[in-house]
């Protein structure tokens, strides 16, 4: 019996631990370590951050699901990965800290046949002073952010009701942030929301980034074609940008944030400040905190995670020019190049390079976005990964693995701009592939055909419906697996 | 007066919707068939992503 250990139980994780049970049934062991005794679907946090959801509804607890699956959840934190095992035991393992309140700081280790890392990132707050709930500004990468900035947007409001003017800022708070679409979409919800309660016209609503342009969203913006005209998603947004009525400040990387003002850099290297009274600025992600340690004790962190603290897969590291990068730069298989029984997954495996076009200021900061690894790619991952375990256990170590490169990979994304079931809106976007290919289509890089936006009330309900019918899958009911990634 | 930055301006110059844009946008009719089209071409993107 083989025991597949899985870090992380958010998008990725969870869904490689429920496709490896119900591939490989009771035959082997499956245990699943993440620090969290809840999973939670992330893109919904948006709307309890505005106060239309509340914290349980995009929230559940995973131990009765694994119970149910026979699948061993340890709520515990990984600290460390022994990829070649140590001098008294010759199996990889990892070091875990219990987090689980009946035994909380508890270490203990579990030895691993196959370990899929998918811890997400850890939210760094810490590289821009003052930036988020503990320092100056709201966020919503978590449940309970998004709840504390609902109450805080709540405060705006009743200001604005006595007749106060306010400035609300939304946005990405620092020059590497990934995420825009995140941020965009809080930005027309609260909007969204002003307008509803009555209050829009005294409020100012500004949208932050480290874009170069509106609608790059970190995937180097898109060519649609529409009404018979190839559009820009550029020229896309910033049509709803005039049409709500939200400014926009963009190359701009936050350098602090005070309380009531935040400074930032832009790309030209000038610096300003920003007067705000409510500020909602995601971080930048990095990897979560693990170290690696050979058989002999030496520390091999380097060697295993990408400076940025995510794991390096089978992607091409190798640092060229932009007119360089290319689409097989990109992992396929998401296998450790050194521990082929290692697979990094979601947003924990580190990416060769951005997607935007790098910039730096000329002091030298770094503006452009990071490349998202957005919810359906994560999971297209755990599944590919899970599928090529099961194929290794079935046909050994020369067993043909499965691949999913998010250059072969279209994406869907649903930037809800509003809820309610009439007067609700969404930009609901496709694109294919995900990693622009020049050569396969020349100009813009990806299929014209596959590549779309339309705002309009039917992408909202696409993002409700996406949202039931991930909780469904996530709670591993009745026919789960028929529901696609 | 501070000038207009060039995002400002980009924003100010970005066509507005039209009238029957906004309507469309908003039917319940229309929107339903873009519902379907939109989940169709989601659907099929999801499926060709799994090897
Ligand atoms: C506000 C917001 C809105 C978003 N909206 C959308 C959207 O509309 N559409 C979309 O496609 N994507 C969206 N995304 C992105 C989406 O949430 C991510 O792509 C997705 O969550 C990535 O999945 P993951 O499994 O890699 O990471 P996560 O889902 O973050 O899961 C990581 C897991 O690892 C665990 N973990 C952390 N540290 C450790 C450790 N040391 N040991 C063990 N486990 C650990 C965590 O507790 C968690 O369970 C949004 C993201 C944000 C922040």
């Amino acid at each position: 019996m083989a025991r597949i250990v899985i870090l992380g139980a958010g998008i990725s994780g969870h869904t490689a631990a429920l496709h490896l049970q119900r591939q490989l049934k009771n035959k082997h062991e499956i245990v699943v370590v993440s620090p969290n005794s809840n999973w939670n679907w992330i893109p919904s946090n948006i709307w309890v951050g505005v106060g239309k959801m509340s914290k349980s509804q995009v929230t559940f607890p995973l131990a009765p699901i694994y119970r149910r699956k026979h699948i061993d959840f340890r709520q515990a934190k990984a600290v460390a990965i022994h990829p070649e095992g140590d001098a008294s035991e010759s199996k990889g393992f990892v070091d875990i800290v219990y987090t689980d309140p009946t035994k909380t700081g508890e270490e203990a280790t579990l030895t691993y046949d196959f370990l899929i890392v998918a811890t997400g990132p850890k939210l760094n707050f810490a590289a821009t002073p003052g930036l988020g709930p503990e320092g100056n500004s709201w966020s919503v990468c978590t449940a309970n952010h998004a709840e504390q900035s609902a109450a805080a947007l709540e405060g705006i409001i009743d200001a604005l009701k006595r007749g106060e003017r306010k400035t609300l800022v939304i946005g990405v708070g620092h020059g590497t942030c990934t995420c825009e679409g995140a941020a965009f979409e809080y930005t027309f919800n609260v909007e969204h929301e002003l307008r509803e309660r009555g209050v829009r016209d005294l409020a100012d609503v500004v949208y932050l980034s480290n874009e170069y342009d509106l609608g790059d969203l970190g995937v180097g913006g898109m060519i649609f074609a529409q009404n018979g005209f190839e559009t820009s998603s550029k020229l896309w947004t910033e049509s709803l940008f005039r049409e709500r009525g939200v400014r926009a400040i963009l190359r701009a990387h936050v350098e602090q944030v005070d309380p009531g003002v935040i400074h930032y850099e832009e790309l030209d290297g000038s610096r300003h400040t920003l007067d705000f009274d409510f500020a909602m600025l995601l971080p930048p992600f990095r990897g979560v905190e693990m170290k690696a340690y050979a058989k002999n004790g030496d520390d091999i962190t380097d060697e295993l995670f990408a400076p940025n603290g995510f794991l390096r897969v089978d992607a091409d590291y190798a640092s060229k020019p932009y007119d360089e990068w290319a689409p097989e730069d990109w992992p396929k298989t998401y296998q450790c190049p050194r521990y082929d029984n290692v697979f990094g997954v979601g947003i924990a495996f580190a990416p060769p390079h951005a997607i935007s076009e790098p910039r730096k200021s000329p002091n030298g900061t770094v503006i452009s976005p990071a490349p998202p690894r957005t919810g359906m790619p994560s999971g297209v991952m755990g599944r590919t990964v899970a599928l090529s375990i099961v194929e290794r256990l079935r046909h050994g170590d020369q067993a043909k693995l499965h691949t999913a490169s998010m250059a072969d990979m279209g994406a869907a994304c649903i930037a809800s701009a509003g809820t309610g079931l009439r007067q609700g809106s969404a930009a609901a976007i496709t694109m294919f592939p995900i990693i622009p290919d020049r050569r396969r289509f020349p100009g813009s890089g990806r299929d014209l055909k596959e590549t779309s936006g339309e705002i309009g009330l039917s992408g909202h309900w696409t993002k409700l419906l996406l949202h039931y019918l991930f909780i469904y899958k996530a709670k591993a009911r009745w026919g789960w697996f028929l529901i696609p990634e | 007066m501070e000038s207009m930055s060039e995002v400002d301006r980009n924003i100010a110059e970005a066509p507005l919707p039209t009238k029957g844009t906004l309507r469309r946008r908003k039917s319940l009719g229309y929107q339903m068939t873009r519902f379907v089209a939109f989940n169709f071409r989601m659907l099929k993107m999801v499926t060709r992503a799994h090897h």
